[in-house]
């Protein structure tokens, strides 16, 4: 079975073979505290590091491209519009905040205020 | 009497509740995933689906009100999903419009109720019900389980056919890009709080009876715009690999 590596957390999450599937949405299934807010491409607060597996992801696209501009050559991607179809490892700074946002502005994870524990 | 299913076990229900009437499966979805619409089609699909999403912030909003305190998640959850329908970005019902208009439509002709189907309306009329009159669990069930998380699995065949075959650009596409992504989440955050809350036996199999429904009404109505837009132009839809031996022979 393929699986995503949540790196940061240590946490193996596994999928059907065959199958795309989006990391956000199997970061919060599996509660791997991957911070996120809008899930639309707007806010960049989940923004990962491919350290493996990029050749398995599905392209960026327009959204992606314009709220990462140069990160995605950098190796980022954001999970709310990523798909994959095999192994990756992703990392992130669990701190980090919407690329609009200051840290400490409380731009962060919406895991904490909205999650459903 | 039915027990009360583990979370896993009654995940699996949810998922199988609407297995086998996805609206993706439908005539419509067929022909527009295999390239076979006009523009004029997709301009009667868009007036039609504002009318049946086009409230969708209102619904949230019933089910919100019918949502207990005790329940502060799932309340956070409908307010963040109704803002982002509404504030967050581009309002969603234009997004719906700009591709309205790429394809020859007009704002007015889109917005205007006497466009819509029969069926359209029946779909609005049944997501008023059920968010003003259910559980807020079993409307949850109903309408983020059972139709919020298909559209994904719809919008992700449809989408890269927009560009490919149809030609339309990514910004005259974009209402079905925000969907693919920002459906996944709302899909789950559903199922989630459905898990959580569906607490007896008895609200696990109203999830499930609601479900089951809610994907019965969508199949219908995303065939209905077949036969009602398509068929008198393209005849009955017939799978290509169906179509096929009949070329053959
Ligand atoms: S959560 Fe905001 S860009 Fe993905």
């Amino acid at each position: 079975m393929p699986r995503i590596y949540f790196k940061t957390v240590d946490r193996y999450v596994e999928f059907a073979e065959g199958e795309e599937v989006n990391v956000l949405r199997m970061a919060i299934r599996e509660h791997c505290d991957v911070p996120w807010q809008c899930a639309s491409g707007n806010c960049g607060t989940d923004r990962l590091l491919v350290e493996d597996g990029a050749e398995n992801l599905d392209p960026p696209r327009r959204r992606e491209r314009a709220r990462l501009g140069d990160l995605v050559d950098a190796g980022y991607r954001l999970a709310c519009q990523t798909y994959t179809r095999g192994d990756v490892t992703f990392s992130w700074d669990p701190d980090q905040v919407g690329l609009d946002d200051e840290p400490g502005s409380g731009g962060g994870s919406r895991a904490g205020w909205a999650g459903t524990g | 009497m039915a027990e009360l299913m583990s979370h896993s076990d009654f995940r699996v229900a949810l998922e199988q509740a609407f297995a086998g009437t996805m609206a993706k499966d439908a005539s419509f979805s067929r022909a527009w995933a295999a390239g076979k619409l006009h523009k004029q089609h997709f301009v009667h699909w868009a007036t039609n689906h504002y009318h049946y999403i086009g409230p969708f912030g209102d619904y949230l909003g019933l089910m919100y009100a019918n949502t207990p305190d005790h329940a502060r998640d799932a309340k956070d959850f409908l307010l963040q999903n109704m803002y982002e329908e509404e504030l967050s970005d581009d309002r969603h019902t234009d997004l719906l419009i700009r591709f309205a208009e790429a394809c020859g439509g007009t704002r007015a002709y889109v917005q205007d109720r006497n466009n819509a189907m029969p069926f359209a309306k029946g779909m609005q009329g049944w997501m008023y019900y059920v968010s003003g009159r259910e559980n807020f669990v079993v409307s949850s069930a109903a309408l983020i389980v059972g139709l919020e998380s298909q559209v994904p699995s719809i919008y992700r065949t449809q989408y890269p056919t927009l560009i490919n075959e149809y030609g339309f650009s990514e910004w005259e596409a974009e209402f079905f890009d925000l969907h693919i992504t920002s459906d996944e989440i709302h899909g789950e955050r559903g199922y989630q709080i459905v898990l959580k809350y569906a607490d007896t036996p008895e609200l696990q199999q109203r999830c499930l009876h609601y479900v089951r429904e809610a994907a019965d009404m969508r199949f219908a109505y995303t065939r209905a715009l077949y036969q009602t837009y398509v068929e008198p132009d393209l005849g009955p839809w017939v799978e290509e690999d169906e179509r096929q031996p009949a070329l053959v022979g």
